[in-house]
């Protein structure tokens, strides 16, 4: 039975890139910054999927020395993991 | 035992089967050492009823899948070392090709035998391969039951699936179901606070769906099946359980053909609150398109709710159509609402159908049962040469 696959949007591509480079927990948590510089991306694409994934509970922020630092929540790690088990 | 899953780092069934059969090897007095990954909030060792639990930390990261599941392996191999100075492996137990070149590292440098579980496969995950990741994963899958003495797998349907798919000898493939504890569904729980909790009231009829939420689950044919349900039993109320990529396309539909207050997605649940919710349910719906085996099914017999599921790969072969459940077309939205229907419709033929399916799972599905299993497959793979 063949079956109509949705596209994989393109913030959960981000949370998986997030989880890969390691911001799993507070104390491993990336500011926006060195997010852009480790995943290749535009700050501002940046920005854009983190409210995305802030408003869905998959992304934390904590601040650190005033920074906003990002790091991937227990439900954002499932649903990374949903993508490849 | 290597696995990438393990409690609380649970996604799909390789946790729950993971914990089940190595708990299971303990009680029957071998010892087991399980490396797995790291969790929030998780030690990176601690003893699980007698299972010795390493989880290891992934020092360095990528942001691509594929570079990064290579990392981890890396560091796994590391942990798999470590462990090897205390004890003398007798066998390397691999599940999926997530933590294959670890345990295939291992294989050769410790030199023992390499048993896989092959819980499901890329190709029939992803319905095919359409990109080179992909392509290397089912690469990655073809090489680890290539090294591999033995290969387990859940379901003649897998078992079908990878001698075809990996053109292997059937002979060296061995089915073993997956299993259940039962005693975790044998409880009064208060059905009606828990459904409260839940906002399902007491003149609503719960119909339930758990795992994950990617589209071999089916659950899209389940929701398009809401309408043609709630038009014979307005009172269905539909509860889904888990996380997943396809879950903001899963809840547009749902807006989109105007079922909104009759669905309700929870997101992940902990394990006590999914058994407590599963008792208080009156059906459990599993509409996968593939299924290499079902292990929700099970929980789902367990506890005393009707089944209605896809005839479809190892589904089919858990549930004996309308005896222990009910089965229905696979990504057929029409007879899902069928199977539905007709459980919700007639109570009799409801607990008809949970007591043969009690009977079954008591008969068949219990850890030991897969515990002794597994080890008849351990001691295959350790004759004659090691690896």
């Amino acid at each position: 039975m063949s079956m109509r696959i949705p596209p994989i949007p393109d913030e959960t591509y981000f949370l998986c890139m997030l989880h890969n480079i390691g911001a799993i927990m507070p104390e491993r948590s990336l500011s926006i910054e060195e997010i852009a510089e480790r995943t290749a991306m535009d700050p501002s694409k940046v920005e854009e999927n983190l409210r995305k994934l802030i408003s869905s509970n998959y992304i934390e922020i904590n601040v650190v020395g005033g920074i906003k630092r990002y790091h991937v929540t227990i439900n954002g790690i499932r649903k990374v993991l949903s993508m490849y088990s | 035992m290597v696995t990438w899953e393990f409690p609380p780092r649970i996604v799909g069934g390789i946790a729950r089967h993971c914990y089940g059969l190595s708990r299971a090897l303990v009680k029957k007095g071998h010892e087991v050492y399980l490396v797995t990954l790291d969790f929030p909030g998780a030690p990176l060792y601690e003893e699980v009823d007698g299972v010795k639990v390493y989880r290891t930390k992934v020092e360095l990261g990528h942001p691509d899948f594929i570079v990064w599941t290579l990392l981890f392996n890396h560091f796994m191999e590391k942990k798999i070392a470590m462990a090897s100075k205390e004890a003398s492996f007798d066998v390397i137990h691999v599940h999926d090709w997530l933590t294959a070149p670890a345990g295939i590292s291992s294989k050769h440098y410790l030199n023992r035998p390499l048993v896989s579980t092959v819980h499901s496969t890329e190709v029939g995950r992803a319905q095919g391969l359409h990109t080179p990741s992909s392509y290397l994963i089912d690469g990655l899958e073809w090489w680890l039951t290539y090294e591999s003495k033995r290969i387990i797998v859940a379901s003649y349907s897998m078992k079908r699936e990878i001698e075809g798919h990996f053109r292997l000898p059937q002979d060296k493939i061995d089915v073993i179901p997956n299993a259940i504890d039962p005693e975790q569904y044998e409880k009064n729980v208060d059905r009606q606070a828990i459904r409260a909790r839940y906002r399902v009231g007491d003149h609503e009829r719960l119909v339930l769906f758990i795992g994950r939420l990617v589209p071999q689950k089916g659950v899209e044919h389940m929701i398009r099946a809401v309408p043609k349900v709630v038009k014979e039993h307005p009172e269905a109320k539909f509860i889904i359980v888990g996380e997943g990529w396809s879950k903001g396309y899963l809840e547009s539909l749902t807006k989109s053909i105007g079922c909104e207050d009759r669905v309700t997605f929870l997101g992940f649940l902990p394990d006590q609150d999914l058994v407590d919710l599963t008792l208080s349910a009156d059906l459990l719906v599993v509409p996968s398109s593939y299924e290499p085996f079902g292990i929700v099914a099970l929980e789902g017999m367990a506890a005393g709710v009707p089944v209605v599921a896809s005839n479809t790969g190892g589904l089919s072969e858990i549930i004996e159509h309308d005896r222990t459940g009910v089965l229905v077309y696979p990504g057929d939205p029409k007879s899902i609402a069928w199977g539905i229907n007709r459980v919700l419709s007639d109570p009799a033929y409801s607990n008809y159908l949970i007591q043969n399916a009690k009977r079954r799972i008591a008969e068949i599905y219990s850890w030991e049962a897969v515990a002794e299993k597994t080890l008849k497959v351990y001691e295959a793979a350790e004759e004659n040469s090691p690896t």
